[in-house]
């Protein structure tokens, strides 16, 4: 069979609404990286090799304000620690064959390339994420091509309204999770928010700070309480999350 | 351009570490429940402040826009139908309210 056909091609569909989302995300990047003085080139370039949203946004704005390239690097290495725990996570449910097909799909681990892969009821393989990655890769560097050449085709209240979409696909991934692990599931989703909302507007944590403390804490009681559980019986839930063989 | 280059490196090296550091071990089980619920937490994390933070303007075109692709989601499989009803739901609440 083609690398090209079956799994391949599953991937590239799942990221369908990624593609629409990371498009006009990075229609709004290519637009400010353009005002920031970065050339066209460059601002491809970025996106291309980064792959990331909110590093990118705040890269470009500490670039308008002049801070030394250090310090932005820095800060770009704080939003995403995040990208660690998915790596490891997307370990343990991807079927690698190789470490080179690991050293491959970890350039492109990105909050929902990995959200995607790790719902999916399928067979995640290398070539599922090859699909998945290279679609979600195209939109992000597609988006900003369009946002620096083509400037402002959008209405305001529509490009406005098109920041809803990575929004929106966030909360369409979750609800199924939430249907499917009842209580456990919302209850570990709602902490996280509560927590980054917690942490980012009282204790002004940095955005990624923030994120990744609220993610590693809620994901943290949630593990204790299923471990706990399990001691005494194998719910079907735990059973589920506790499921790596 | 060093800023690129420097980020590019950084944000692969993040990426890449587990790979690196994993190898050749066995995943204890508290590790792996706990990497199996991340993905629940980052989700809810994800959304919310955020979603705030994008409508600085009218966070209720945010919220609404989360909601109906949440309700969405809860009768219709795949994620093409809620991402674009929620588009539209927030375009609505952008454009008339």
């Amino acid at each position: 069979m083609n690398f090209f056909d079956g799994d391949f091609r599953r991937g590239a569909a799942s990221a369908i609404p990624i593609f629409i989302g990371y498009f006009t995300a990075s229609t709004a990047f290519g637009l400010l990286a353009r005002g920031a003085g970065l050339s066209g080139w460059q601002s491809i370039l970025f996106s291309a090799t980064n792959l990331t949203g909110a590093a990118q946004f705040l890269a470009i704005n500490l670039i308008a304000s002049g801070a030394f390239p250090l310090e932005i690097v820095f800060s770009i290495f704080l939003i995403n620690l995040r990208y660690f725990l998915m790596t490891a996570s997307l370990l343990t449910k991807v079927r690698y064959k190789n470490s080179l097909e690991k050293y491959l799909t970890a350039f492109a681990v990105t909050d929902e390339v990995f959200s995607v892969a790790m719902v999916d009821g399928g067979n995640v393989n290398v070539r599922f994420m090859a699909g998945l990655q290279s679609t979600s890769w195209s939109g992000w560097v597609l988006g900003t091509v369009a946002g620096f050449f083509a400037g402002t085709f959008l209405s305001p209240a529509l490009s406005a309204a098109m920041q809803v979409a990575l929004f929106a696909l966030f909360a369409a991934l979750l609800v199924p999770e939430i249907k499917k692990y009842r209580l456990v599931a919302f209850l570990t989703a709602l902490c996280a928010a509560l927590l980054n909302t917690f942490f980012y507007y009282v204790l002004t944590f940095s955005a990624g700070w923030s994120l990744a403390i609220a993610m590693i804490l809620a994901s943290l009681a949630a593990t204790i309480f299923l471990s706990r559980q399990n001691a005494l019986k194998k719910s079907p839930v735990e059973r589920e999350f506790c499921n790596h063989g | 351009m060093a800023v690129i280059i420097g980020g590019a490196i950084v944000n692969y090296l993040i990426r890449v570490a587990p790979v690196v550091l994993a190898k050749g071990r066995k995943m204890p089980p508290f590790l792996a429940t706990f990497l199996n619920i991340m993905p629940v937490a980052a989700l809810g994390a994800l959304i919310f402040p955020g979603i705030i933070e994008s409508f600085p303007d009218k966070p209720s075109a945010g919220i609404i826009g989360v909601a109906v692709a949440a309700l969405v989601s809860c009768f219709a499989d795949g994620l093409v139908f809620p991402v674009v009803a929620a588009i539209a739901a927030s375009w609505f609440t952008i454009r008339f309210f």
